[in-house]
């Protein structure tokens, strides 16, 4: 994306003289303040987001003041943080205080360069993006260490200590998962990895239950791997019931004990963007990332007549609950769907948009992951421990071997 | 290299922690994450309840005891006003006796609401949480319909009660119990079954029976290890005979009897008995009655001295008054259940692990009010 904005750059008559080198570097500036911008705003839609989930589950309305609906409650509050006073604890080891949130921020923004949003828009075309994603993003574990260590409080070196323990634990199950996949693929490309999952295609080869070619409906052992991913990944970026790390109930706050305003805003946003890594993942791997489900001519008015179905769904569940008639979701998905199957062609094109397709997965696993964490209680730090070790790796070394013995089977690979 | 120097580490949680409870503190030794010794400082809450009790009239005393247990202020209301009235030997209406029956269980599913919330709370679950305080919302708003306040009351008077309950007090009651079995049903699927949690609490901090004597444990801890001891069976007082209400009892469903599961389980339990205690009282409640006609003009109690107990949602609750005939008690000393509760937390809670020791304060469910007074 990078080169092809550059060339985009170097199109125009006046900006020609700039030379290739100076387009790129300003294309790559342009990339990274995108990418920057996407992971800033994400926290703070998901804050709210998670904010009205939670409060919807616990029969509350949460936010509802500040703007239409409580929208821009996380706006005031990002801005109130930045407002806060600085505070470092004079016992602090002052560098790596100041310096470990900055690391973690740094290490889970930075593996979006590798995410394809869509065919076209990726940073970073990178042969071993999974491998770079994987890398990358357990850095956050070093920044967690120094900024629990640098607090000199006897709760955040609980923290951090957890944290180290959890992190590395789970990097084992989580990676032995990912190889299943790269073994189907035969890629580390997460670009390669997408488009592996285009077309239709049976559920596990051979039941003729016409599905989309995602990964998770591969086969049986594939099926099995997206939810040890899911479990995995829940557990590495620390959100319940992994939540052990920066659990409030035991720890105060964990590793972010000492820390506030700014800083503490930064543990945050780097909180949310590693949850939506792990979205972005979940969904590039195992379901077809930025590919329509509904992607013929067939499968899209197929689709379109489901959204309809939901549509008359939903109007009776608020007509039954709320007692009052809302027409208008159900008109437009008739007229939608009505569309769909007199001109097949602009259904195809209203169902292709990768980035919808993306975002609409990210936003399913994101409220997957919220729901867990309203619902369920924390494990215990040995609890946690057992199920990595004794659990989920034996389970994904097992499936590896799965995998491989399914793809022998079912010619898809030859030895 | 000569061996690894390490040494246990002294951690002090409270008086400020998110699951303390208040402000307890708790000195923790701890290797690694094991706790090998666990030493409850309190008294960070001391109000001086018992002296402020030696310069107060009787009737003046009624609303310090709410203070003490804010989470069962009725049932303390109740035990104090049954306490004087015993050494004055008044006899009262059965439209009051009714009334502190319904009041003082209602007390105790609201005091329970809490406990299992907090408790869930301690484990991170905090969706449970709030529907228990859903619930104990509606409580409140009977109490608050009946004595106008929400936490502490004033309204167990000495021979009587404030005021007799206003109109629609009963249908409204009705209506809570109605609605409230299906709501423990609730809690059941959300927290009671749930696998984590289950994991968390069963076999965690085991109480055994003679651990819980030799501690002075009452109340659901208690009854949690299998002692069938509750006050309102043993020792009736007020008119808990005429009830039909079972005392549950820990059976150890998912570990051994007597652990941090079964306490919890206790309560869900216990709620349900008093939903039951309370439908009873107010299909017999009379309709007749003056609430206040039997407080006393003056209040005098006869030189001598007296231990009454009650059954409060936390345990025994005890006073011993000593009178020498004056309107002022010479001694007052209350037996508080979260106190003896919570002595026997070094007892259970050591080689556990932090979390444990969390879940296992959690599930003792104290009052810091109530410990230090």
């Amino acid at each position: 994306m990078i080169q092809s904005l550059a060339n985009w750059i170097l199109s125009f008559d006046i900006l020609a003289g700039m030379g290739n080198p100076v387009a790129w570097g300003l294309s790559l500036f342009v990339v990274s303040a995108l990418i920057f911008v996407f992971v800033a705003l994400n926290a703070i839609v998901l804050v709210y987001i998670e904010r009205k989930v939670s409060a919807f589950m616990q029969v509350r309305l949460g936010p509802m003041r500040v703007g239409k609906f409580g929208s821009l409650q996380t706006v005031a509050d990002a801005l109130k943080l930045l407002q806060k006073e600085d505070i470092i604890p004079q016992m602090a080891d002052k560098i790596l205080f100041v310096i470990g949130p900055w690391v973690i921020l740094v290490a889970s923004v930075v593996t979006f360069a590798a995410i394809p949003f869509s065919d076209t828009l990726l940073a970073a075309n990178m042969n071993i993006g999974l491998f770079y994603v994987v890398s990358i993003s357990s850095i956050v574990v070093l920044g967690i260490v120094m900024a629990g260590w640098a607090s000199n409080n006897k709760w955040s070196l609980y923290g951090a200590m957890r944290s180290a323990a959890q992190i590395i634990s789970y990097e084992i199950p989580v990676g032995i998962t990912l190889i299943a996949v790269v073994a189907v693929v035969g890629s580390l490309n997460l670009q390669t990895i997408v488009i592996a999952q285009g077309g239709t295609g049976n559920l596990f080869h051979w039941i003729p239950i016409p599905l989309p070619n995602w990964f998770v409906f591969h086969d049986p052992f594939l099926f099995l791997a997206a939810f040890i991913y899911l479990t995995g990944a829940t557990a590495e970026i620390n959100r319940t019931p992994f939540d052990i790390p920066e659990s409030e109930s035991e720890l105060v706050a964990g590793f972010m004990t000492e820390f506030s305003g700014l800083r503490w805003a930064l543990f945050f946003l780097s909180e949310y963007a590693n949850a939506t890594l792990v979205a972005f993942l979940v969904s590039i791997i195992f379901l077809g990332g930025w590919q329509s489900p509904f992607s013929t001519y067939g499968g899209a008015q197929v689709g379109f007549s489901i959204l309809t179905l939901l549509a008359i769904m939903w109007t009776v569940f608020v007509k039954i609950k709320a007692k009052r008639l809302s027409i208008f979701p159900v008109g437009l998905s008739l007229v939608i769907t009505l569309c769909a199957w007199l001109f097949p062609g602009f259904a195809l094109w209203l169902a292709s948009p990768g980035l919808f397709w993306m975002l609409l997965k990210v936003a399913s696993i994101i409220f997957l992951l919220m729901w867990f964490r309203w619902t369920f209680p924390r494990l215990r730090v040995d609890q946690l421990m057992y199920v990595s070790w004794k659990v989920i790796l034996p389970i994904s070394l097992i499936n590896l071997m799965g995998v491989a013995v399914w793809m022998w089977l079912t010619g898809e690979i030859q030895f | 290299m000569g061996r690894l120097h390490a040494e246990e580490m002294v951690l002090n949680m409270g008086p400020q922690h998110p699951s303390t409870h208040g402000v307890l503190r708790l000195k923790l030794r701890t290797d690694g994450e094991i706790v090998s010794h666990i030493e409850p400082v309190i008294g960070y809450l001391h109000r001086s309840f018992e002296k402020h009790a030696e310069n107060l009239e009787y009737q003046m005393v009624t609303p310090f005891t709410g203070r003490c247990d804010y989470l069962g202020a009725m049932g303390s209301e109740h035990g104090y006003a049954m306490a004087v009235e015993k050494m004055m030997g008044i006899e009262l209406p059965e439209r009051v006796e009714y009334l502190r029956v319904i009041f003082a269980e209602l007390q105790r599913i609201a005091s329970h609401l809490v406990a299992l919330g907090t408790f869930g709370l301690d484990v991170g679950a905090i969706t449970p949480f709030i529907y228990c305080f859903r619930e104990r919302e509606l409580i409140l708003d009977l109490f608050e319909m009946a004595s106008g306040a929400r936490l502490l009351y004033n309204y167990i008077w000495i021979g009587g009660l404030a005021h007799d309950i206003p109109p629609g007090f009963v249908e409204k009651t009705y209506e809570f119990l109605d609605a409230f079995d299906k709501h423990v049903a609730e809690y059941n699927q959300i927290l009671t079954g749930n696998k984590i949690f289950i994991e968390r609490a069963a076999d965690i901090g085991v109480m055994t029976p003679e651990i819980a004597i030799n501690y002075g444990v009452t109340g659901p801890s208690l009854r949690a290890s299998g002692v069938n001891i509750d006050i309102r069976r043993t020792q009736p007082y007020s008119i808990y005979d005429r009830f039909d209400f079972d005392v549950p009892l820990g059976e150890g469903i998912h570990g051994t009897v007597g652990d941090s599961w079964d306490r919890y389980y206790v309560r869900v339990l216990e709620m349900k008995e008093s939903a039951k205690i309370v439908r009873q009282a107010l299909d017999q409640l009379p309709v007749e009655g003056d609430v206040k006609s039997a407080i006393p003009r003056r209040i005098r109690p006869p030189k001598g001295e007296i231990y009454f107990r009650s059954e409060n949602p936390r345990g025994e609750l005890g006073y011993y008054i000593v009178s020498d005939g004056k309107n002022v008690p010479l001694r007052l000393k209350m037996r508080s259940p979260a106190f003896s509760n919570l002595s026997v937390i070094n007892e259970i809670g050591q080689g556990f692990m932090i979390s444990d020791v969390i879940a296992i304060l959690g599930s003792l469910d104290i009052v810091l009010g109530e410990i230090d007074r």
